[in-house]
């Protein structure tokens, strides 16, 4: 298990202690099944093919995510995890929890990018913004779009390979002080 | 591909994990701002929040709350606030706590 997903939830107060832990029991036995090879379904809900694009990029020699055991497959039925891009078109609301559905157990719902993120559609009648609204996320990537390093990172910290630098960020400036 | 293939039958290892070595191509990657608060005042932050085109930008009083999940990196901030504003260079954000990603700065050039 990575340090990263131990460290602890900074918006967990006392009342979810319970639920941390509970979650983390989750990520390590997901980290146990999925550790050597995982399977990824992709869902765009109304993204602009950006990111489809970047993780078209994956396959290709530069990056070769399958040399991490890490494979697209066409079907959620073989998937494990479940790439979501797209701020979650309403229309496409039915579709992707019948995709999560038919996922068989343990499973991760990876959000990608900025719209699924929430950062560029705000919730009205045609879309619900971000991806959380519909399906439970357990790992945020953003990037607008996520280059396919920051997927290739995304997907280890979601098997638990890799730490997650974000707790550590303060996007201050160097040397400027300050704090934060 | 003989050389790999000799490479690989001499070390018993034919993959490499990842981050293999670093990537040449990261460093002309658009990232998120890093700002610097003693060059933030009030009004630039407002100026700043008023040209970013999503909800990425907030401020709190004397804060200002900054959502990276949200930014697209379209470098908008910076371009108002050159001084203030720099990219931060930091790419991998990939986060299991979606309130990980937002962080609050001070606000500290209107002290003096």
């Amino acid at each position: 298990m990575s340090p990263g997903l131990d460290a602890a939830r900074p918006d967990a107060g006392a009342a979810g202690q319970d639920e941390a832990e509970a979650a983390r029991q989750l990520r390590d036995k997901i980290a146990a099944q999925f550790g050597r090879s995982l399977h990824i379904r992709t869902l765009d809900t109304g993204s602009c093919a950006v990111c489809e694009q970047e993780i078209r990029l994956l396959s290709a020699p530069h990056y070769d995510l399958h040399r991490l055991g890490f494979f697209l497959t066409p079907a959620p039925r073989h998937a494990d995890l479940l790439l979501v891009t797209g701020p979650m078109v309403r229309a496409f609301e039915v579709a992707a929890r019948k995709a999560y559905e038919a996922m068989p157990g343990p499973k991760v719902v990876v959000a990608t990018g900025a719209c699924a993120l929430g950062g560029v559609y705000q919730p009205d009648p045609f879309v619900h913004g971000q991806v959380g609204a519909v399906l439970p996320v357990d790992v945020w990537i953003p990037g607008c779009p996520p280059s396919p390093l920051a997927l290739l990172h995304g997907l280890s910290v979601a098997v638990g390979r890799l730490a997650e630098k974000t707790p550590g960020l303060t996007f201050v400036a160097d040397g400027d002080g300050g704090g934060a | 591909m003989p050389l790999w293939f000799a490479r690989g039958l001499r070390r018993g290892v034919v993959t490499t994990r990842y981050p293999a070595r670093p990537d040449g191509s990261a460093a002309s990657l658009p990232t998120p701002p890093a700002f610097r608060p003693r060059k933030l005042t009030r009004e630039l932050v407002d100026r700043m929040i008023a040209v970013c085109p999503g909800p990425a930008l907030r401020r709190r009083d004397d804060m200002l709350i900054f959502d990276a999940g949200a930014c697209t990196a379209c470098g908008r901030c910076a371009q108002a606030a050159p001084l203030a504003v720099r990219p931060s260079g930091e790419f991998e954000l990939a986060t299991t706590t979606r309130s990980a990603l937002v962080k609050t700065i001070p606000i500290l050039g209107d002290m003096r």
